[in-house]
């Protein structure tokens, strides 16, 4: 079976149809599509991804009671301190 | 003997025709390689915008303020690719066109070679030089959005910038670029508009974007003191910003550059964007005196202020930009020195007078600068010939412009903005503003070796203050439901 498995060519139609000014132009439409679909997507995922941080701490900050120390109080754990450092966002963490 | 005559001379012909094809191949290459240098040397505009933005930032903005610069490039670079390239090759004469013919038989159909998915838009060992081109503008267009950036810093969310940025720099400067700095463009080939380094191109059109964006954001929590007089927020690392100005400047170089056509087989061997012939020491001549006249005027108007000297270097060069290719340096000297005076008056007029937070001027300096630098070329370059039509400059052919782009620039500005703010997405909590962006965003403070000293702010008396008590009391105006920023007493007097 493997030696009977069509690698050149396979090879060569895999290649046709992703690279770039190959006869079949299905690979580049598709890959347009698809780099415009991920393109928007980055923009929405900014977008909610920011919100939920900004948010988050906004809740925090009122949560603590009064008013946040202007310019941020000295580092270190502290109501200002979000307990969501690191990539990990989610304010339910 | 005839027969061997015959036979020299084809041999002849063919070695022309040989080293025809391999001069020709040698311009491209060193089309491909000018385009491609420029490039590298236009990333230092990034470098300097970053740098500089972050410098006029406080303490607590530092890295939030940085990053826009950085993601800038994310999203540009795509959205530009997909549709702001195209926009370019295709909408010149106001609307979309279908694979048109340019003024010039041998540059057929652009706009059929901007579409992403065009033979030109990838690798093609046929053509040298469209994607080289590409990337030129590209760094033109971060450069646009750029300039938005800097205004908004310390409230603006970074998503908002993204996508304002990306509406700027991939949709609305290169529609006007379409329209006026292009050979075949409309207001080129109609009224022989000239704007050969994109004064009012980039510039202008980016600062009447940057306004109406500004007018819905509103100042920074505690701009305003209750009489509505400006109060100055002190810059946290102002050699950063005159660093950043400088690598700017530097940049500006390859920007100038880039702006120019190359071929080097046909005299003079340089054109202008509407394919005029120039040179590259014209230009160069040009952008040094602009940036001399722009450091005397900015010194002299804010009466030496470090920072508007430098912005006065920018706005000197910016008035000039339009005319670059045909001014004396004497001319770009003189008129450069008005273009950086102009940028510190008018700069603090919209601080002051129209209580709008512009935070690094970019209003100013841009804005009024681009128009104004389009504007002087009706004056001082009327009559001169523009593009391959040689559509004479004239002063109401420049005004054609100006009145274009203004409108042009400002309205998607301010309803992209509107949008977001009625959306809730534009402005960052006014708790979060007052912590400082960056514990919301990265949760950390990006000076840790370094003690916390308070924050100041200057007054209008001049006056250093300690800025906490002004800054709870404009959050507290604000969660009493007046604007940020804003004094309570102008708000009233509003209509």
């Amino acid at each position: 079976m493997i030696d009977s498995f069509p690698f050149d060519k396979w090879s060569d139609d895999i290649s046709a149809f992703w690279t770039f000014w190959s006869e079949d132009r299905t690979g580049t439409y598709i890959m347009t599509v698809l780099g415009i679909i991920v393109m928007l997507a980055a923009f929405v995922y900014w977008t909610w991804l920011e919100n939920r941080k900004l948010q988050a701490q906004a809740a925090l900050l009122r949560a603590a009671g009064g008013m946040p120390a202007p310019g941020g109080v000295p580092p270190g754990p502290g109501p200002s301190q979000p307990p969501l450092a690191g990539p990990s966002t989610d304010p339910g963490d | 003997m005839t027969a061997s005559l015959v036979g020299s001379m084809s041999w002849l012909l063919a070695q022309a025709t040989e080293i025809e094809d391999k001069l020709s191949l040698d311009s491209q290459i060193l089309a491909e390689q000018f385009y491609f240098f420029t490039v590298v040397v236009m990333w230092l505009i990034h470098v300097g915008f970053m740098s500089y933005e972050a410098g006029a930032a406080r303490r607590k903005n530092i890295m939030s303020t940085a990053i826009k610069n950085i993601l800038t490039i994310a999203v540009v670079t795509p959205t530009f690719y997909y549709f702001g390239w195209y926009i370019y090759g295709c909408f010149e004469h106001g609307g979309p066109a279908q694979g048109h013919a340019g003024p010039m038989p041998e540059f057929p159909g652009f706009c059929g070679a901007t579409a992403p998915w065009a033979d030109a838009m990838g690798p093609n060992l046929q053509d040298h030089i469209s994607a080289v081109f590409f990337l030129a503008f590209l760094l033109f267009s971060w450069t646009t959005a750029s300039i938005l950036s800097g205004a908004l810093i310390e409230r603006v969310r970074l998503s908002a910038y993204l996508i304002l940025g990306s509406l700027l720099g991939s949709g609305v400067w290169i529609m006007d670029a379409a329209w006026g700095w292009s050979a075949g463009g409309w207001l080129t080939t109609r009224f022989g508009f000239h704007d050969s380094i994109a004064s009012a191109v980039v510039h202008g059109v980016a600062g009447a974007f940057t306004l109406g964006v500004l007018l819905n954001l509103g100042p920074r929590i505690g701009k305003y003191d209750l009489a509505g007089k400006a109060r100055t927020f002190r810059a946290h690392n102002t050699h950063l910003t005159l660093m950043g100005l400088m690598l700017i400047f530097t940049g500006f170089y390859g920007f100038y550059a880039a702006c120019l056509v190359i071929q080097s087989t046909i005299t003079p061997g340089w054109l202008n964007i509407y394919l005029s012939p120039t040179t590259l020491g014209a230009i160069a001549f040009v952008i040094t005196f602009g940036f001399a006249g722009g450091f005397t005027g900015g010194w002299i108007a804010s009466r030496g202020d470090p920072f508007w000297t430098l912005s006065g270097g920018l706005a000197g060069v910016i008035s000039v930009s339009a005319g670059a290719d045909v001014y004396h340096p004497s001319l770009a000297y003189l008129l450069s020195i008005t273009g950086g005076m102009f940028a510190v008056y008018v700069g603090n007029w919209i601080e002051r007078t129209l209580r709008i937070d512009d935070a690094v001027g970019a209003v100013a300096v841009h804005g009024f600068c681009g128009f104004y630098g389009v504007f002087l070329v009706g004056i001082f370059a009327g009559g001169y010939p523009t593009g391959v039509n040689n559509v004479p400059v004239s002063f109401g052919g420049q005004l054609i412009g100006i009145l274009t782009f203004i409108p042009l620039g400002f309205l998607p500005g301010y309803a992209g903005s509107w949008i977001l703010k009625k959306l809730n997405l534009l402005r960052v909590p006014p708790e979060v503003e007052l912590e400082g962006l960056d514990m919301a965003e990265f949760q950390q403070d990006f000076f840790p070796e370094f003690e916390r000293v308070p924050e100041t702010v200057v007054l209008p008396s001049g006056e250093e203050v300690e800025s906490a008590p002004i800054l709870l009391e404009g959050l507290a105006q604000v969660r009493n439901g007046h604007r940020a920023g804003v004094a309570v007493s102008e708000e009233r007097r509003a209509p």
